[in-house]
């Protein structure tokens, strides 16, 4: 009986006593660890030390009216490797991110991109993307929108992840130590609500952080930290997010994204223009995904091929030279010769080690290249050799890997004293490069949120300020990621049916329609 | 838009104020006790109200800028630090604070470190806020409890809630104990958000928005400001705040019977009242000050209008539309 009373009333509880249920529901743990201590109380307590998680601590410490809020930053990883990575002119990470202009300006503005190594960065002006199948093809640059005396403007900018984070770090560190504490090789333990402190502020309500050191001195208790407004910059299995009791939905594509750092022939003097750099991405409906090719600095480029699951550890067990050629492969043959490529037996001989092995044994033929070769004579290749990537020549060496690709959205960005960031938000299709675009842009809007907060006399852990915040990036990721899923789908069906026809005929009128481009490039932006 | 003064429970009333010359309301007690308990719900009945609170935060930093009122003057039983070190030196009153949705946020702009150089955008050094209800002083006070700033300045005694009435304050300051200060203890800036269409006029108990006003500008320091929000007496915003905002759910955005029309105030009215009420809070027990109480005050007014889905923006010349701020200083 009285569940049923229970039942019946349930629609009349006031949303916030429902509100309140759920705060009271809102807890965090991998141990238990209760502590009576009071907590030291901080503004913003930010969980994660990747590019989102730090871009906004750079943010708040640039901007006057932030910069004297006490944060704290907590981070699993050791901080202090990220600050002194460092690698040759020749080598570069496989870990990179192509920024768009508007990250490009938010890193100038907080002061981030002097301490970028620029020398490591590559600006392109032109995206060459096609079809794999049909060959349908789309140029995106500004030239409808440059007059002929001036430079094309840089569509984006190719950055090693690592890069980034070393000058995120040193723009923090250039703030001073003042009201800031980074606390590295860090876990956060557990995450629960604070208490009412006894002659003192309730706490209630608050995010009550305990972090435990990762390097097993398990002698001292943990420390305890309350956040007034506790930032999720923690990745696709947020631990923040778990707290905030915030769902999720999306799907894993069952695709493998394979990245590598490759080098490049030099290229052809009278074809290319020098001052031009541009970025190839071919759509291989038959193989699962785009492959893309990236400029970077020095003849190199960045590979990321998002593929089946099996294409991908294939790829990831060919040896140097038969990854080169299947790579050279993929954008030049057309979808039955590259299946088959696909399909070959791997070269037995060889457990894939190092490219010194395979330039010493040169002479030999490996059976891809040889592939490639005789196939090449066969297809057709386009008019203008400006539309297909210099060769490849070298992959560097242990810089082939893969990661999955999933799509995912929490069901908001907001909770009383939580917001999520970067990929505790959402994870998106690399398609487009806009994964870490999308995070910096979360970023920026929560960094502007909390200064016009801070200006206001409002509670920066408020629902009412962090609206703002969620109002203004919800619908813009969902509208990226969703387009980025569709056209996932779109170019995941093979052969040359009415779907192939008809997101052919749409690239088609895009490419020739400038004012239709320049809508889709200003949007991308 | 404008629930957020003039709480009042029947009991208090009974047995404290029922017959003395209050400027309070009892007519609009029943409505306001039954929003109480969902003053600080963002998606409650307040919400427009919450929503409407940093723009206050924006005008007063236009009168500031303006122009700031003169630092304090040296005296020893002010604790305010030496404003040649400290430009966040003003003092605030907001009088009926409600729930505490502006004197809240006021605390928080005030700087924990005394020591800081740097100007806040309020330049706020202490704030003083009344109600004269015991429950909704009660919600602010419980409220503060949940920010450990604001939580540390109620105990610093840089944020105080009196549940009092302005007469209430006023008479308090003017019977000291001891000889030390006759004249009422004067603020830098006054502020009367959402509360003037509130205010029972009662000719025969000789209680009115004008003698209320005057009471304000008694407690406005030479240069200080008195600055306050209140609606129009027009038929846009009869049509706005009255037939639309108060309209049912989904359409309405604040509870039915928050305003009534009568008691509205257009600028032009309100210009004339505080001109009157600088005069009269100037005049002496013998003599009448007359329009020399009028040098050097400032008068100034913005409308604000609410836009469904954007919020609140100041609008210029938009003041005869609806919601309007309005601020007056008095000359130094």
């Amino acid at each position: 009986m009285r569940a049923l009373v229970r039942t019946a009333t349930r629609p009349y509880v006031c949303p916030s006593c429902q509100l309140g249920r759920l705060s009271a529901r809102r807890r965090f743990a991998s141990a238990s660890t209760p502590s009576s201590a009071s907590p030291e109380i901080y503004d913003v307590v930010c969980v994660g030390g990747g590019p989102a998680g730090l871009g906004l601590l750079a943010a708040l410490r640039a901007t006057p009216a932030t910069s004297k809020l006490k944060v704290a930053l907590v981070e699993t990883q050791d901080l202090q490797k990220a600050r002194s990575w460092s690698l040759d002119a020749q080598h570069y990470s496989n870990r990179v991110s192509s920024l768009t202009p508007s990250s490009v300006s938010f890193l100038q503005k907080i002061g981030v991109w002097d301490h970028v190594d620029t020398a490591r960065v590559q600006p392109y002006q032109e995206m060459q993307v096609w079809d794999g199948e049909t060959g349908s093809r789309i140029t995106f640059d500004w030239s409808m929108e440059t007059s002929p005396f001036e430079d094309l403007r840089t569509v984006a900018t190719m950055t090693e992840n690592s890069n980034l984070v070393r000058a995120l770090l040193s723009r923090i560190a250039e703030s001073g130590d003042e009201d800031l504490s980074i606390f590295s090789n860090t876990t956060v333990s557990s995450i629960a609500n604070g208490s009412d402190i006894p002659d003192g502020p309730d706490l209630s309500a608050w995010p009550v952080l305990s972090l435990a050191p990762t390097t097993s001195s398990s002698a001292q208790p943990p420390k305890q930290i309350a956040a007034r407004l506790l930032v999720g910059a923690d990745g696709i299995n947020s631990p923040v997010r778990r707290f905030a009791d915030i769902s999720t939905s999306g799907w894993d594509y069952d695709r493998h994204g394979v990245v590598a750092t490759l080098s490049l022939s030099d290229l052809d003097p009278v074809h290319s223009t020098p001052n031009i750099k541009t970025a190839f991405q071919r759509f291989l409906p038959a193989l699962g995904g785009p492959i893309a090719l990236l400029p970077l600095p020095n003849n190199t480029a960045s590979l990321v091929w998002s593929t089946t699951v099996a294409h991908a550890a294939y790829l990831k067990s060919l040896p140097p030279r038969a990854f080169i050629a299947t790579v050279n492969a993929a954008f030049r043959l057309s979808m039955t010769d590259l299946t088959y490529m696909l399909r070959m037996e791997r070269p037995s001989a060889s457990s894939p080690t190092s490219t010194d092995s395979s330039s010493s044994s040169s002479s030999a033929v490996d059976p891809h290249e040889d592939e490639l070769t005789w196939r090449l004579q066969h297809t057709p290749q386009p008019r203008k050799p400006s539309q297909l990537p210099p060769l490849v020549t070298g992959v560097q060496e242990g810089s082939v890997a893969s990661f999955p690709l999933r799509f995912r959205h929490a069901s908001t960005y907001i909770s009383p004293r939580v917001a999520l960031v970067g990929d505790a938000a959402h994870v998106i299709h690399p398609l487009a490069g806009q994964g870490l675009n999308l995070g910096l842009g979360d970023v920026a809007a929560l960094a502007q949120t909390v200064e016009y907060a801070a200006t206001h006399g409002m509670d920066v852990g408020d629902l009412l300020t962090l609206e703002r915040y969620a109002g203004e990036r919800f619908a813009t990721n969902a509208k990226i990621g969703g387009a980025c899923d569709v056209l996932h789908k779109l170019y995941n069906v093979p052969g040359n049916g009415p779907v192939a026809w008809a997101r052919s005929f749409g690239l088609d009128v895009i490419d020739a329609v400038p004012f239709v481009k320049g809508l889709l490039m200003r949007g991308a932006q | 838009m404008a629930s957020r003064r003039a709480l009042r429970t029947l009991k208090h009333l009974a047995t404290r104020r029922a017959h003395s010359t209050s400027s309070v309301s009892a007519n609009e007690l029943s409505h306001f006790s039954a929003l109480a308990s969902s003053w600080w719900d963002p998606q409650g009945p307040s919400r427009v109200l919450h929503l409407m609170n940093p723009l206050r935060h924006d005008f007063i930093a236009s009168c500031l800028s303006d122009a700031a009122p003169p630092p304090p003057p040296p005296s020893a039983s002010s604790p305010a630090p030496s404003p040649a070190t400290n430009p966040n030196t003003l003092r605030y009153l907001d009088i009926g604070c409600g729930g505490g949705i502006f004197a809240e946020s006021l605390a928080r702009s005030i700087s924990t470190s005394p020591a800081s150089q740097t100007a806040t955008p309020t330049r706020a050094a202490s704030i003083t806020a009344i109600d004269p209800s015991t429950t909704l002083i009660q919600i602010a006070r419980d409220h503060a409890r949940l920010d450990p700033t604001v939580d540390a300045h109620l105990r610093s005694g840089r944020f105080e809630y009196k549940n009092c009435t302005l007469e209430d304050l006023i008479a308090s300051q003017q019977t000291p104990p001891s000889t030390s200060t006759p004249t009422p203890e004067k603020y830098d800036i006054v502020t009367l958000f959402e509360v003037i269409e509130h205010i029972e006029s009662t000719p025969s108990a000789g209680i009115s928005p004008q003698s209320f006003l005057t009471d304000c500008l008694r407690l406005v320091r030479p240069g200080g400001w008195l600055i306050g929000s209140t609606i129009a007496r027009t038929f846009p915003s009869w049509l706005v705040n009255q037939v639309i905002a108060e309209a049912p759910w989904p359409i309405g955005v604040v509870p039915r019977g928050t305003h009534e029309w009568q008691k509205f105030v257009n600028p032009g009215e309100l210009e004339g009242w505080v001109q009157e009420g600088l005069m009269r809070a100037a005049d002496g027990r013998a003599v009448r000050a007359g329009a020399a109480a009028l040098e050097g005050m400032r008068w100034k007014c913005v409308g604000v209008v609410y836009f469904p889905g954007f919020g609140w923006k100041l609008v210029p010349g938009s003041e005869s539309w609806g919601n309007y701020f309005w601020a007056v200083r008095k000359g130094v």
